[in-house]
């Protein structure tokens, strides 16, 4: 049974009914409105989805299409998108990726009839960007974006690539789009050698477990629909396009596709776009999409990320951890855990946790970190007793275990981030490596630790009644 | 990041930045964020770069 959004809501209201909030009241996503609400929201450290069933779309009027908000802002929803238990949202959570990313599950082909996302076709003038509710994020945002994924298909080998890559409006049927130089931009590139234009397919809505099997960590060449599918537990449903049929294929169970041409030689001013290190990307000259067609379920629901923020942070860094557990772990077999902690925006700080045998297998480690995922910046690798999940944990293993001169580690001149604002270079960093890990060859002092056996024997609920406990404030 | 400059729209005075190397002295108009005012860098009542 292929799944669909719609069911993970339903799935979400019966397992996590607190964390999904609809919101009945007309509300204007290109002014502002939702993401006030959104930042309203965690200004009070509170990250629910939002659901708004009444939001107007580009042309001022109440859109046909609910828009839905904040779903990856919490790492129990995206523990639930991929069927394991909210409760496992740490640790299992990003093992359970890893697990599944050793695989490769190929999609299979269904007729237009079969095809849920065929359920409503808009060809060329009938196509029309402004019927969705598109959200304006930031203050600086030169339009409303579309924040999903784009797919394009190699010219020479075949294979399909998704990626997250803002889309400005810029009409009825034009979007601009940012691509770093990465693997739709390589596409893209191949194609605009021979002035060809690129067919894309921005998949703006689906199953939140599609969303994370699109941010696999994946070299360039392996197929993403079957990484996906991988990721997701089945064969991702393909359908021919309406644009090119069967020479590119589009996933049949989507909520709402946009098909269209990244034009050749074409560049116009796109952004300033709050992007995900929290700072605008600066405006500069992108290329542009000219759209061709339109296709969506009858009840199709419009997705969003809010970028720069928890949303956004969360899913780029389940993905990562078990992409590069497998990856570290292939080459220091000890490795207990990856983590992409909130406050590196998903992607700069990597902790990795090791239960280290002997010297240098932290460097090995931070090392591939490094090499295997061109976002990491800061690598801090820690021993196995420290939860990687506790960021106060990690710090305090930074602060009992490194001597800055003999613990730190530069690399200059690598490959960074263009949207990186401490960056002086468009595309080159700076990464550092800390090694808080106990040494190996010289004693070191033990870490405090209550008697388990006083632990096992003193509970606390038979000295503080369990609702006083519910009570207490969490630090 | 790359380098940028920052511009003054000349119909809305919003302030916005631009990628250096790609919109500074290109004869290329900007986009104001704010008002959608199309105007050259040498417009703007004030840069920083």
């Amino acid at each position: 049974m292929a799944k669909k959004l719609k069911e993970f809501l339903s799935q979400l209201v019966d397992r996590l009914p607190d964390d999904l909030l609809r919101i009945d009241r007309p509300i204007d996503p290109a002014h502002f409105e939702v993401t006030a609400l959104l930042q309203h929201l965690e200004n009070r450290q509170q990250f629910p989805a939002l659901l708004f069933e009444r939001p107007l779309n580009l042309h001022g009027k109440p859109s046909s299409f609910p828009l839905l908000s904040n779903l990856f802002a919490t790492r129990a929803r995206c523990a639930l998108a991929l069927a394991l238990d909210p409760e496992d949202a740490g640790l299992p959570l990003s093992l359970e990726y890893a697990k599944r990313e050793e695989r490769l599950i190929p999609p299979v082909k269904v007729s237009a009839r079969e095809a849920p996302v065929k359920e409503v076709v808009k060809h060329d003038q009938e196509a029309d960007l402004y019927d969705f509710p598109i959200v304006r994020h930031h203050a600086m945002d030169s339009a409303p974006y579309i924040d999903m994924t784009p797919v394009m298909k190699d010219p020479d080998e075949g294979f399909y690539n998704l990626a997250f890559l803002r889309n400005m409006v810029k009409g009825p049927r034009r979007l601009g789009i940012h691509m770093s130089p990465r693997h739709n931009w390589q596409i893209h590139r191949k194609n605009e050698e021979k002035k060809r234009p690129t067919p894309v397919a921005i998949v703006v809505s689906h199953h939140p477990s599609f969303y994370l099997g699109a941010l696999n960590v994946s070299p360039f060449g392996v197929d993403d629909y079957a990484r996906v599918g991988a990721i997701m537990g089945e064969p991702l449903r393909l359908t021919a396009s309406e644009t090119w049929g069967d020479d590119f294929m589009v996933p049949a169970d989507a909520e709402i596709v946009i098909e269209g041409h990244v034009l050749p030689d074409v560049r116009e001013v796109e952004a300033p776009f709050g992007e995900f290190p929290g700072y605008y990307g600066p405006q500069r000259l992108r290329p542009v999409i000219e759209v061709t067609a339109i296709t969506h379920r009858r009840d199709a629901v419009f997705q969003h990320i809010f970028v720069g923020h928890r949303d956004n942070w969360i899913l780029g860094g389940i993905p990562k951890e078990g992409s590069l557990f497998n990856l570290i772990r292939g080459i220091v077999p000890t490795t207990k855990g990856v983590h992409f902690p909130i406050s590196g925006c998903g992607r700069f700080h990597c902790y990795v946790s090791i239960d280290k045998k002997i010297d240098g297998e932290t460097k090995q480690a931070a090392l591939a970190a490094l090499a295997g995922c061109d976002f990491v910046k800061h690598v801090v690798v820690v021993d196995a007793d420290i939860d990687i999940y506790r960021e106060e944990e990690v710090m305090w293993a930074v602060a009992t275990r490194v001597q800055a001169d003999q613990d730190v580690d530069i690399i200059k001149n690598v490959k960074g981030n263009t949207l990186d604002p401490s960056q002086t270079d468009d595309i080159m960093t700076a990464k550092m490596i800390i090694d808080a890990t106990r040494p190996v060859k010289r004693p070191f002092a033990a870490r405090l630790e209550v008697p388990k056996e006083a632990m096992a024997k003193t509970r606390l609920d038979e000295f503080v009644a369990p609702a006083v406990l519910e009570r207490l404030r969490r630090s | 990041m790359a380098g940028i400059f920052w511009v003054t729209c000349p119909e809305c005075r919003g302030e916005f930045y631009c990628h250096a190397q790609e919109l500074r002295h290109k004869g290329i108009k900007l986009l104001c964020p704010y008002c959608g005012h199309q105007f050259l860098d040498e417009e703007s009542p004030k840069i920083v770069e």
